[in-house]
């Protein structure tokens, strides 16, 4: 569907989850991936990530359309169990937070969100980042660079391991929990 | 007291290949080239290019220190200490100055740290070191290295010695004694041994994504923890671990996240490097699986073959010549990188913009009192307020071109009469700019008796100002970074509304410098510096990008504990530094141009 009036092109990369645990209690072990849907029709799903454990990276972007009048999208990440999949948290990402008030329009948006599990309590946190496509094919001067590779390239945070197993991207730390930039 | 456990998940972490091209204090953990270490108090390029304008130039030649340790006392009592190293130099008054501190490494009473400390080598004067040895108690293992308060931990033992004594040795290592605090007693305390080698300054950098296949299981019921670690031959002959990689668990075909080395990492291309394969242990004894040595050329090489290269495993009691395994190493990834520092920006067209916000809160006192903040001294001694702008601005306005800086007042009521908690401190209807510093203080001083001091202390809305200013010069051109210093003398009352503005301003390229002034208690601004890692949640559910929140007390500063050119520039190069590079800005230098067909070329 090309861009009519009705609908907003997205770019959305999701880059990485932190802290996520089942149960509660327990971190994922593996097998991470989210759905990104942007109403009730369009959603698209990450591959799973085989070995992150409770600090996956997805790394994958998609493009998707979304209704002008729509004021969000969200974000679910779920966890592949024998028995199918799990929900190990949501994320309700508003249309504000990258419908800029004052930045560019094609501004490349990064963005991370709390994850809500389904008893309401918070687990772990979703990277990830938004671009609006503008419509005619203007040149996106804001760095669309880094989306789209995954080696090497920086995020704006580091992963945060408070107690768990820290992934890279750390400022020091004693042992092991990185302070992010 | 020492902790009864170690803690393991944090000696499972990766040191030293996190890129930091080499600046005292910051701690190189992880992989993928994080900016943000890339500021620390010292040796910072921004604090000496500061420095060095203002005529303060010595002849120094740079130095890194590598430090171990031998024959700790074990101060845990069921797993060994985990020590870490502070050095200090030793003024002329006596007093400390803490130049650096190792990482930790757990369970361990050999010790042999992989994080350097930078020291600058003048050799027309002496130069004294101190080291202290401390077992950090496990419930400190959530704190960045800087932040954990050494009267807390165990002190295991103290060595001095003079710099010139290591660098006059024949291969730069020098072996001390510990002894107690003051030399008391008699009890070995174990020994010390610094090295001491020359930095190389460099751009370069190379990240490595290791893995290996078909390790030897090492582990009697599970399989091995594999991790690697790699070391350099100095040139005494000696080896040197400048990085090492996370553990990956029960695993024979680890693929490690990717680590980058800089080049005052490697020294050069042709430089051999061991590598070691460790199964890692939780009692600190880690089993060597094999080890291999290779230069960084045959390590390129190795990745553009695709080929892998066996383990050798050394000779042990057991069997007298070295067995060449099955475990194999791959390099996967192998990318070239050009390390940018703060100042390469600079020099090269960007500009960082101050904007100042001060609070007129009646908490403050009336201005005409002697005893309030906002004082003005007729014999010109400055306030807590004029010497933060003095302060703070002398080293910005270094970085602005124009000279313009939007300047606010917040908490006080003004012409219109009611309050407002973002007005313009030179009370132009329109404009908020002033020109210069001198600008910001004769605004501030004629606005102080024409605004009723009054309040709450809000913070929102002088962080959305800033924040819409930042974001509106995108739509210019990406070499702006904003800077907003907020003097403030009390506790702000909408914490949550602050907390989501600077969320939202969390992506933007602005940086906020919270000076506080007065005795109150700050706890609450330390919050919001997140220095402890806990990144600010809005009230959506907004989690923020970046820490963009740098607090300091003046008081602090006035007791001469720190500098606040120092604080200010600690965090700030780094945040300017992690926003740059996560969207692929680099400076504009006209030959700007790859080193081979392969490398990407990133500002870190």
């Amino acid at each position: 569907m090309g861009s009519s009036n009705d609908l907003r092109v997205l770019e959305i990369t999701v880059i990485s989850g932190e802290d996520l645990s089942i149960n509660r209690k327990q971190p994922v072990k593996k097998n991470a991936f989210v759905t990104i849907k942007t109403d009730s029709f369009k959603e698209q799903t990450t591959k799973m990530d085989k070995d992150g454990g409770g600090y996956p990276a997805w790394d994958e972007k998609f493009v998707m359309d979304m209704p002008m009048h729509a004021r969000y999208f969200t974000a679910e990440v779920r966890c592949k169990t024998a028995a199918g999949s799990r929900i190990v948290g949501t994320a309700v990402i508003p249309a504000s937070d990258f419908l800029g008030d004052y930045v560019p329009e094609n501004y490349l948006h990064f963005l991370s969100y709390r994850l809500w599990d389904s008893h309401g309590e918070r687990n772990g946190i979703l990277n990830l980042s938004v671009r609006v496509k503008s419509s005619s094919s203007v040149k996106n001067a804001y760095g669309g660079g880094c989306s789209s590779h995954s080696a090497g390239c920086s995020r704006p945070w580091s992963r945060i391991a408070v107690g768990g197993q820290q992934v890279s991207n750390g400022e020091g730390v004693v042992t092991g929990i990185p302070v992010w930039s | 007291m020492g902790g009864c456990f170690s803690d393991v998940k944090g000696g499972q972490q990766a040191v030293g290949g996190g890129g930091i091209v080499g600046h005292l204090g910051a701690q190189g953990f992880g992989g993928a080239g994080s900016a943000a270490g890339a500021a620390a108090s010292g040796h910072n390029d921004a604090v000496e290019f500061f420095f060095q304008t203002k005529g303060v130039q010595a002849l120094y030649t740079k130095l890194e220190l590598s430090v171990s340790a031998s024959k700790l006392r074990d101060r845990d009592i069921i797993s060994k200490s985990d020590p870490m190293a502070v050095v200090y130099a030793k003024k002329r008054n006596g007093t400390l100055e803490e130049l650096g501190r190792t990482e930790v490494i757990m369970n361990n009473l050999e010790p042999t740290w992989i994080q350097k400390i930078s020291v600058n080598y003048q050799f027309e004067i002496v130069q004294p070191l101190i080291f202290h040895v401390y077992d950090v108690d496990s419930q400190y293992y959530n704190l960045p290295v800087k932040n954990l308060k050494l009267k807390d931990q165990d002190f295991l033992g103290e060595a001095s010695c003079v710099l010139s004594e290591i660098v006059t040795k024949r291969n730069r290592t020098l072996t001390l004694n510990l002894h107690n605090r003051d030399g008391r007693g008699l009890k070995s305390l174990g020994t010390l041994t610094v090295q001491a080698e020359e930095t190389v300054a460099s751009r370069n950098a190379v990240e490595m994504t290791f893995r290996c296949h078909h390790l030897d299981n090492k582990d009697l019921f599970s399989k091995s923890d594999p991790f690697l670690r790699i070391s350099r031959i100095a040139e005494s002959g000696g080896s040197i671990p400048i990085c090492k990689t996370e553990v990956i668990n029960n695993n024979l075909n680890p693929v490690w996240k990717p680590l980058c080395l800089t080049m005052q990492q490697y020294i050069s291309k042709d430089n051999p490097l061991i590598i070691e394969c460790f199964d890692f242990n939780s009692s600190g004894n880690h089993v060597l699986i094999g080890k291999l040595q290779k230069t960084v050329a045959e390590l390129e090489h190795l990745h553009q073959t695709r080929s892998g290269v066996n383990l050798v495993s050394p000779p042990s009691h057991l069997r007298r010549v070295e067995k060449i395994t099955e475990g194999q190493l791959f390099v996967d990834g192998y990318v070239k990188k050009q390390l940018y520092s703060f100042l390469d920006y600079i020099s090269s067209g960007f500009e960082l913009n101050f904007m100042v916000a001060v609070d007129f809160t009646a908490s403050n006192g009336n201005p005409h009192n002697l005893d309030s903040l906002h004082y003005i001294d007729p014999s010109g001694r400055l306030n807590a307020y004029q010497q933060a702008i003095m302060d703070a601005g002398e080293v910005v306005q270094f970085y602005d071109s124009d000279r313009r800086f939007p300047a606010w007042g917040f908490g006080g009521k003004t012409f219109g009469g009611s309050v407002s908690h973002c007005f313009n401190l030179n009370r132009s209807p329109t404009d908020s700019e002033v020109t210069g510093i001198e600008g910001i203080m004769a605004a501030y001083s004629s606005t102080l008796y024409n605004v009723t001091l009054s309040g709450p202390t809000l913070f929102g809305p002088v962080i959305n100002r800033a924040a819409e200013i930042a974001g509106g010069s995108l739509s210019v051109n990406q070499n702006k970074y904003f800077i907003l210093l907020i003097i403030t003398d009390g506790v702000i009352s909408d914490i949550q509304e602050t907390k989501d503005a600077l969320v939202k301003a969390s992506d933007l390229p602005l940086s906020i410098l919270i000076v506080g002034v007065g005795g109150a208690d700050f706890t609450q601004m330390e919050v919001l510096d997140a220095d402890d890692g806990h990144r600010l949640e809005s009230s959506t559910g907004r989690v923020a990008t970046r820490d963009i929140v740098q607090f300091v007390p003046m008081r602090e500063v006035h007791r001469g504990e720190i500098s606040i050119v120092q604080v200010l520039l600690e965090e700030l190069p780094g945040q300017f530094l992690s926003y740059m590079r996560s969207r692929n800005i680099r400076p504009h230098f006209p030959d700007v141009v790859h080193a081979s067909g392969q490398g990407t070329l990133y500002g870190v």
